[in-house]
């Protein structure tokens, strides 16, 4: 466990990465029976309370599903997240966003070819009497969710417009809705790359195909979940932020697929056909509404051998989700920001997707944190997602709440404030009035610069950096020794 | 008795998709409603699968389903 840089680039499948995580003490297998509902999504939420140190969960008796497993919170912790990314468990928050942030734009993408015939996802082949129901372990996530969902599947397409483009085909996370025993529904709305196959598709009449991938290298749904450029193939870009190599294989209806993958249900587009869909316990915390949404019909599955059926929890935060895109929601809008602000040393878009943001900056002058805050809107997923910002100077640490509730009792003037109103808003925050359009909320929690008036209370500046960051580990090792 | 009337929308006449055995017994079945597409299984709790027993927040209306809208529109 030395060498955990390298174990974490070696790792090709979810298989690799469960055993790494079983060797940390971070995956268990859950062998009692349990009852698909509500048993799994009990134990899921229990787990999900422990943010930081929360294990991946592999069931192996679920009753009804002999010999079936499912997995669920392998996303599901930061100490999950790190060993992922190389480092060990107890790395803080903060040094796992520079640790992605440090990635962006650095490396080199390294993607293999495996023939059809030697991918371990084509062990098995299913191409008559389809029943997802016989593959997949399935139970309802959330328990006034309109049916049995695949909440965590990485969906593969190409542009129906322009098949032979490598870039232009699409990764993404879509909820699935089993519709029937080879059927469902997927859910997107028009700007997302997924949405702009469909109505291509529809427009033109042509068929759009795709392969959903369950189950996969854990780079990818972590480094896909959030858009890139359209033209930007998703492989290329989690292999280039993993540092390590993708193995790719054709899905049986020809679309570039992960070698390594545990299942794979190959469908096409049921041109110009809708189906009611939902409601869907997202994100936010809330149900999704019931809407009619394109329907795919399963043409065929390719499994490993025993595969792992691998979920997710996702509903009122914590959960998986928070984990699992946070970091990765964060490090671009931090980057973005820095080409035009420098003064910016980190950004907290942790919480529920961005709605809330936290941007530690170094004020050049009186009121620039505002300045920064209104840059920070207009970034790509500032314009729908940060609704509630809060400003706080480079000293603060945006991602240990201790700190940000220090600037906002101490630092914050309430007539101080910016609200925005009437301002683009994602739909699904419950708490809109009319559903895509809100208000947005700046709170200014940075120190006071000349020309305002700054008072005459001095701050105490306590130790920080380095030295004190190694104590602070030290004493916990000391702890923890103590115990052993 | 697994009852064909789905909790959602009271239309009768759910398919079955799906079953569930243990040592060769069905142990649950997966039930489709073909009218507002719920999909049940008949060992879920009560307050979930139960048209007495289930929240009407949550209550699809088989007579107009033309509210519910359609995405992705030209």
């Amino acid at each position: 466990m030395n060498d955990l840089p390298n174990r974490a680039r070696s790792i090709s499948s979810l298989r690799d990465f469960l055993e790494l995580l079983e060797d940390s003490g971070q995956a268990i297998t859950w062998s009692d029976p349990v009852m698909p509902e509500p048993g799994v999504r009990n134990i899921a939420v229990a787990a999900s309370r422990d943010a930081n140190g929360a294990p991946a969960i592999v069931f192996d008796n679920i009753t009804g599903y002999p010999g079936k497993r499912l997995a669920v919170g392998v996303h599901g912790s930061w100490d999950n997240i790190a060993l992922l990314l190389g480092r060990p468990k107890g790395t803080t928050i903060r040094e796992l966003f520079f640790e992605i942030a440090g990635r962006w734009g650095d490396q080199e993408a390294q993607i293999s070819v495996v023939p059809e015939a030697q991918a371990p996802v084509h062990e098995c082949r299913i191409e008559q009497d389809i029943n997802l129901y016989d593959v997949l372990p399935v139970y309802r996530i959330n328990e006034y969710d309109g049916g049995f969902y695949i909440g965590k599947a990485s969906v593969a397409s190409r542009d129906p417009l322009d098949p032979d483009n490598f870039g232009k085909q699409n990764v993404g996370i879509y909820r699935l809705q089993i519709q029937g025993p080879d059927s469902f529904t997927l859910m997107t709305i028009p700007s997302h790359d997924m949405g702009r196959q469909i109505m291509a598709a529809e427009r033109e009449g042509v068929p759009l195909k795709i392969a959903v991938m369950l189950g996969n290298h854990p780079g990818l749904a972590v480094f896909a979940a959030t858009p890139i450029g359209y033209e930007e193939s998703e492989y290329s870009y989690a292999s280039a932020m993993m540092g390590a190599p993708m193995r790719l294989t054709k899905s049986g209806n020809g679309i570039d697929i992960l070698a390594d993958s545990e299942i794979v249900i190959e469908a096409e587009l049921q041109l110009g056909e809708r189906e009611l869909e939902g409601p869907f316990g997202e994100f936010p915390g809330s149900y999704s509404g019931v809407r009619k949404a394109p329907i795919f019909k399963v043409t065929a599955v390719s499994h490993r051998r025993d595969p792992i059926f691998e979920n997710i929890y996702i509903g009122r935060g914590w959960t998986e989700h928070d984990t699992l895109i946070g970091l990765h929601t964060s490090a671009p809008i931090y980057a973005q920001l820095r080409e035009s602000f420098p003064e910016v040393t980190a950004v907290n878009a942790l919480y529920q997707h961005g709605l809330t943001g936290i941007i530690s900056v170094k004020n050049r002058m009186a009121g620039f944190a505002k300045t920064v805050a209104l840059r920070a809107l207009s970034t790509p997923h500032g314009v729908m997602y940060l609704k509630n910002l809060i400003m706080v100077d480079a000293d603060v640490d945006p991602f240990d709440l201790n700190q940000v509730m220090w600037a906002l009792s101490t630092r914050t003037r309430a007539d101080d404030i910016i609200v925005l109103p009437n301002m683009p808003a994602v739909p699904i925050d419950p708490s809109a009035v009319i559903p895509g359009k809100g208000h947005r909320l700046i709170i200014d929690a940075t120190s006071y610069l000349p020309p305002d008036p700054v008072g005459e209370a001095h701050l105490v500046t306590p130790p920080t950096g380095d030295e004190i960051d190694a104590l602070s580990k030290r004493i916990r090792e000391m702890q923890l020794g103590a115990l052993s | 008795m697994t009852t064909t009337v789905c909790g959602r929308c009271k239309s009768s006449g759910a398919v079955t998709d799906h079953q569930g055995r243990q040592d060769g017994a069905v142990v649950w079945t997966i039930l489709r409603c073909p009218t507002c597409n719920f999909s049940w299984r008949d060992s879920e709790p009560a307050r979930a699968i139960d048209p007495a027993a289930r929240s009407a927040d949550f209550a699809v209306d088989a007579g107009d389903l033309q509210r519910y809208p359609k995405i992705l529109q030209q």
